[in-house]
């Protein structure tokens, strides 16, 4: 059955935003907190408003999606073409294995300082680490989805005579892996995600995470509580939008069990 | 002729558990593993010749060696990974500490949860580090901003995965608890909480990495001190060997962590309680 959207509202889930939203618009009949500590909910209200007016709020969340996207396919391909070279070559698995498990080790963020060396302030530094968070969590998940094709689908195609090692590639190993590059790129784009803001507060000079950086150093606490609601509904929209059907493809053509979710 | 035993399998998976065998073998592996390294500095050195850049730009190993000796001698190296490893401890104990007591009340009270989980949902979906520019507002930088930040990130996943536990201990022993005539906090501390805490680690040990790349992140953004702000201001001096044996310093604390402490308690807890292993990554 279909419920109306107005009906969703009076859900028992509604009950504790509700509060949340009331003790906010109570708030300046108590408090001794100053606006730039803890804004009041209309001052965020018309803070938001004027930010979509104006167009800033457009430009920078623009600004950080196309790092995003740029960055996700960067890093999602490299990641996928490492991959699967690794899983083909046994010597190179056993030499790069060892490398790559330390450069996963030092978290994407720590490259933020050398990135800016090298590309200056701006999307480079940002488009490189979040490529580089991206193609470590996709790698790992091809990796798994490589190792998880039982060894007789391998035989079973060597029997029908697809003894060719390219035949192995587009027959098995790529279809099979599947399963694992899907986990992984819904994986990769929640991790470049969490990844972007932060980077762009330190190494960029626009988009979301600068914004609200740049609010906090001049005490403007209605733009910084603007930002953080408008990271939380990006997110919400992406992964309804993007993350969820591929979790639900997976799992129908696969029968792969979801990730731990609320 | 197509014969399954004659041609070598070379598909099939990477990581193939080895027979553990001979010390020589052991002496064997440790050397294998090394020996990527020993080449990757290797070419790190030659591309360093090669290429001809300032050490600005790309220091040479050698330099980023001494600037170790350097950093040890003065006693910088080991305060700020102190400093650094502090913060972390206190945000993911912090973290957790506050999951698993909502957990299992979230448990019991099945109502509150179902009216919990889109505000907890929402604030899930908020990145940590977007809280940092708010948190900087409130406590100006430093200790208490960077814990808020990693008590943050570990505490979702940590309250997701003890949820995830505790439906997974099998019925009879919730009915065998209620049987000899539990109460509430007799089923908390004897079934749920020990029955939960394979679900738990995995969600610490997920929260603990998350809460590492955060501290990171909130130490170049919010500190004076630390490895994060290490690494950042080194870049600010041009110092940027400094910068690099940090990274270095980030990698091989994160390893150590994770392989000898993290994944051992995870392995110990889930064969003393658990069932079978959940959710690798």
């Amino acid at each position: 059955m279909k419920v109306p959207a107005w009906r969703r509202l009076l859900r028992p889930g509604a009950v504790p935003v509700a509060l949340v939203l009331l003790g906010w618009l109570a708030l300046p009949y108590f408090d001794h907190i100053p606006q730039y500590k803890l804004p009041h909910l209309a001052q965020v209200g018309s803070d938001l408003w004027g930010l979509a007016r104006s167009g800033a709020l457009w430009a920078a969340l623009g600004d950080s999606m196309g790092r995003l996207g740029t960055a996700f396919v960067l890093g999602a391909a490299a990641g996928v073409l490492v991959g699967l070279a690794v899983t083909l070559s046994r010597s190179l698995n056993d030499f790069l294995m060892p490398v790559i498990a330390f450069f996963n080790a030092i978290a994407g963020i720590a490259w933020i300082p050398m990135a800016i060396v090298w590309f200056g302030f701006g999307s480079g530094p940002v488009i490189f680490v979040i490529a580089n968070n991206v193609f470590f969590i996709v790698l790992y998940n091809t990796l798994l989805g490589a190792e998880s094709i039982p060894a007789i689908m391998y035989d079973a195609v060597r029997v029908l005579g697809g003894y060719r090692r390219l035949t192995m590639v587009r027959e098995v190993l790529v279809p099979g892996a599947m399963v694992g590059v899907l986990s992984g790129l819904r994986t990769g784009l929640a991790f470049a995600w969490r990844a972007l803001v932060a980077v762009e507060m330190i190494a960029a000079s626009n988009g979301l995470g600068y914004l609200s950086i740049q609010a906090s150093r001049v005490f403007d606490g209605a733009t910084v509580v603007s930002v953080i609601l408008v990271i939380g509904a990006v997110w919400v929209v992406m992964d309804r939008v993007l993350l969820r059907p591929i979790e639900r493809v997976t799992v129908r053509r696969w029968g792969m069990v979801g990730q731990t979710d609320f | 002729m197509v014969g399954i035993g004659t041609a070598a399998p070379v598909l099939p998976g990477p990581a193939r558990a080895r027979p553990a065998g001979r010390v020589g073998h052991g002496v064997a592996l440790v050397g294998k593993a090394l020996l990527p390294f020993v080449v990757l500095v290797g070419l790190w050195q030659a591309s360093a010749l090669a290429l001809g850049l300032s050490n600005y730009l790309y220091p040479r190993p050698a330099l980023v060696l001494r600037t170790f000796g350097v950093l040890v001698q003065h006693g910088v190296l080991l305060s700020y990974t102190e400093t650094s490893m502090w913060r972390w401890f206190v945000g993911v104990a912090a973290g957790a500490g506050l999951a698993v007591p909502v957990a299992l009340v979230l448990t019991f009270y099945r109502p509150v949860a179902r009216m919990m989980f889109p505000l907890i949902n929402f604030f899930t979906a908020i990145v940590e580090l977007a809280w940092i520019p708010l948190f900087v507002l409130w406590f100006g930088y430093g200790f208490k901003v960077i814990v808020l930040s990693i008590a943050y990130v570990t505490f979702f996943p940590v309250l997701a995965n003890t949820m995830t536990g505790i439906t997974q201990i099998p019925r009879t022993s919730i009915h065998a608890a209620r049987t000899l005539g539990a109460n509430r906090w007799q089923m908390a501390l004897h079934v749920l909480l020990p029955g939960s805490l394979p679900g738990t680690v995995t969600g610490v040990r997920t929260g603990a990495g998350y809460g590492f790349r955060s501290l990171i992140g909130a130490e170049m953004i919010a500190a004076q001190s630390g490895l994060g702000y290490m690494i950042f201001e080194s870049r600010a001096n041009q110092l940027t060997q400094r910068t690099i044996a940090g990274m270095i310093t980030i990698g091989v604390l994160w390893l150590v962590i994770d392989r000898l402490y993290l994944r051992s308690i995870e392995k110990a807890t889930v064969q003393r309680w658990g069932m079978q292993r959940r959710a690798p990554r």
